[in-house]
């Protein structure tokens, strides 16, 4: 296993170096690439450039990044210094030992930032939600699902669907779907005959979905495509395609909400640079309100949601129209159970 | 002996390259199914024990074999066609076929949703000649994954047979025809024993990169159209490093022992056809 590690960290750290040479002031910074690379390179890397006299230098890294970091850590090596974190990759990277523990001091000196946000192996940046989107030019008669019970309502809405290949979420939707209240959730996911209703109940929807979506470039893709009308997504992913001309309409009813952080990569030679950018990418609020422009994902830097336009704050997910339907996503619960049900997902799909 | 030895140096660079590259790593992952970090057997027993894998693998055996089967048909043809060409036009053929393979299977495999789509090119065409009222549903089928995975891989096997075709020498036919063969006969008897074992060759380099295709199943197929090669991303990703690992040792040795079963049934074949 360390061997397979070092030899995984050779590799990555040989198609870096190809990429380009780091040099010694530049900070590597992993990101979920597209979209959210953009934005970072627009609006937060400048002011961290200006502060510090470093450079940075971004990489993209979808599904398999924790799996990357670890290569890393293990081999004692990490060529990434600060990495985006989702919220079901923190409790694997706390649990592996893979971040460091961050120094509010050097973060946050004057504590502007809530206490939620100030989490001990990274600091929240940022809220999302994965939500469903749907075809408004698709729909038939224009008619829009405002419930998860509406999405396993075949007769009022017939077409192709998708979600996201994987038990995560799904089976809070299902439970929604047949009727559990979002206080509920996680008591009944935490009996087998919860889990067993959840995979009962997508059962009646599955020969609806052609196929489940893997990333969220790829979801994205059908829905522009035509090859389904209704699809999850995280939110922000929405403005791109009405930008595209897609008629999208989001249902922030029943959408499960994410907080996701930002870490540094345990044993970075760079430790106080890093937590420069983690400051700056935490508490620059005029930084962020810029991002909320691109991008509809509110970090926490203090007076951030104060005079915002209301055609950005109704975009957040943190709106309080939009906030009321949707549950918080327990991602301790996905982190303990992610193996034993991703299993039975694999077979299930199988069936 | 010396002479021998001397020659061998020739090889060694290469041989540096496989064993430094392929064969030491090839050696961890088998470690890292097997200790975790002590010797341990539960990846192997998770293996055995939940069916979905063995399906799984299956299922792509099955894939694999349609596709090389498939290709080896298609690409015979085509070789003997372009080994019939004079020089000149056989240089200009293969270069053509060569093309598809400066794109990455990625882009290809993208092409293929554009075509097969519900708005895709099929799906208008059917429409508008009012062969169909509703857009059949072409995608995320078993037969999408195999139609693209045949197309890209398609060339290599192209290639290989037309490469051995162009070690037979013609004469042969003519001496058989000669000798009071039909034109079938000759071809049969005397042109297929020949050329048997590059289609062989390329329907077995064929089989074993179909074992470990990934991107093309997961963009045009259905849930169930998944190979072995998604199921182990999905357990890298969790970092289940050691799982992963006893996936990878079923995807090689499963692929070795299909290889030696191909061989043998192509032994048996050309006995017959001889």
């Amino acid at each position: 296993m360390q061997r397979l590690l070092r030899t995984t960290a050779v590799g990555v750290t040989a198609s870096m170096l190809m990429s380009a040479a780091v040099s010694a002031d530049t900070l590597v910074l992993s990101t979920s690439g597209g979209v959210v690379a953009e934005a970072t390179m627009k609006y937060f890397v400048p002011a961290f450039e200006k502060e510090t006299g470093w450079k940075v230098q971004q990489v993209s890294a979808e599904g398999t990044r924790m799996a990357e970091i670890e290569a890393m850590v293990r081999a004692g090596n990490p060529v990434w210094d600060v990495s985006e974190i989702s919220a079901s990759n923190y409790p694997i990277g706390v649990q592996r030992g893979l971040l460091e523990e961050v120094n509010y001091e050097l973060v946050d000196p004057e504590g502007l930032l809530p206490e939620i946000a100030r989490a001990k192996y990274g600091v929240v940046t940022a809220s999302y939600s994965t939500v469903l989107m749907q075809n408004t030019a698709k729909s038939p008669e224009g008619k829009l699902m405002t419930t998860w019970a509406d999405f396993w309502d075949t007769e009022t809405f017939p077409g192709p669907r998708s979600l996201r290949e994987g038990p995560e979420y799904n089976l809070e939707f299902a439970l929604l779907a047949d009727g559990v209240a979002i206080d509920d959730l996680y008591t009944v996911l935490a009996t087998p005959e919860g889990i067993d209703r959840a995979f009962d109940k997508l059962g009646e929807i599955r020969e609806s979905i052609p196929v489940w979506w893997t990333s969220g470039a790829q979801s994205v893709q059908l829905l522009t495509d035509g090859e389904v009308i209704y699809a999850t997504n995280y939110n922000g992913r929405a403005s791109a395609m009405v930008k595209a001309g897609i008629p999208i309409s989001i249902m922030w009813n029943g959408g499960a909400l994410h907080t996701t952080y930002l870490g540094i990569v345990k044993g970075t030679k760079n430790l106080e640079a890093a937590h420069a950018y983690l400051r700056v990418r935490a508490t620059n609020t005029e930084s962020q309100r810029e991002y909320l422009n691109f991008l509809p994902y509110p970090g926490s830097a203090p007076g951030l949601l104060e005079s915002l336009p209301q055609e950005v704050a109704e975009q957040l997910p943190t709106y309080p129209a939009n906030l009321a339907g949707q549950y918080v996503a327990n991602e301790e619960f996905w982190a303990a159970n992610i193996e034993a049900l991703r299993e039975r997902w694999d077979e299930w799909l199988l069936e | 002996m010396i002479a021998a030895l001397k020659r061998s140096v020739l090889i060694w660079p290469a041989m540096l390259l496989i064993v430094a590259l392929y064969l030491v790593p090839s050696f961890d992952v088998i470690r890292s199914s097997l200790f975790d970090p002590d010797l341990t057997t539960r990846h192997i027993d998770r293996l055995i024990d939940r069916p979905v894998f063995m399906t799984v693998f299956w299922r792509t055996v099955q894939t694999s074999l349609i596709v090389a089967f498939a290709g080896a048909l298609i690409a015979w043809p085509v070789a003997y066609f372009i080994n019939a060409q004079p020089r000149r036009s056989q240089f200009l053929l293969i270069f053509l076929i060569f093309i598809p393979l400066w794109m990455s299977v990625l882009i290809r495999s993208y092409a293929w949703l554009v075509v097969l789509g519900r708005d895709g090119v099929v799906n208008s065409a059917m429409l508008g000649m009012g062969l169909t009222t509703e857009p059949v549903q072409m995608l995320f089928t078993p037969a999408a994954v195999q139609l693209a995975m045949l197309q890209i891989l398609l060339p290599i096997q192209i290639v290989t047979t037309y490469g051995a075709m162009t070690e037979i020498d013609l004469d042969l036919m003519r001496a058989a025809r000669i000798l009071g063969a039909r034109q079938g006969q000759a071809l049969r008897r005397v042109f297929i024993p020949l050329s048997f074992d590059g289609a062989m060759t390329g329907m077995i380099i064929a089989f074993m990169l179909s074992m470990g295709f990934f991107i093309t199943p997961a963009l045009l197929g259905g849930p169930r159209d998944r190979m072995l090669g998604n199921l182990i991303e999905v357990q890298v990703a969790q970092l289940n490093w050691g799982f992963a690992s006893a996936l990878g040792l079923l995807l090689l040795f499963g692929t070795l022992g299909c290889v030696i079963v191909l061989r043998f049934c192509g032994r048996m074949a050309l006995r017959v056809l001889k």
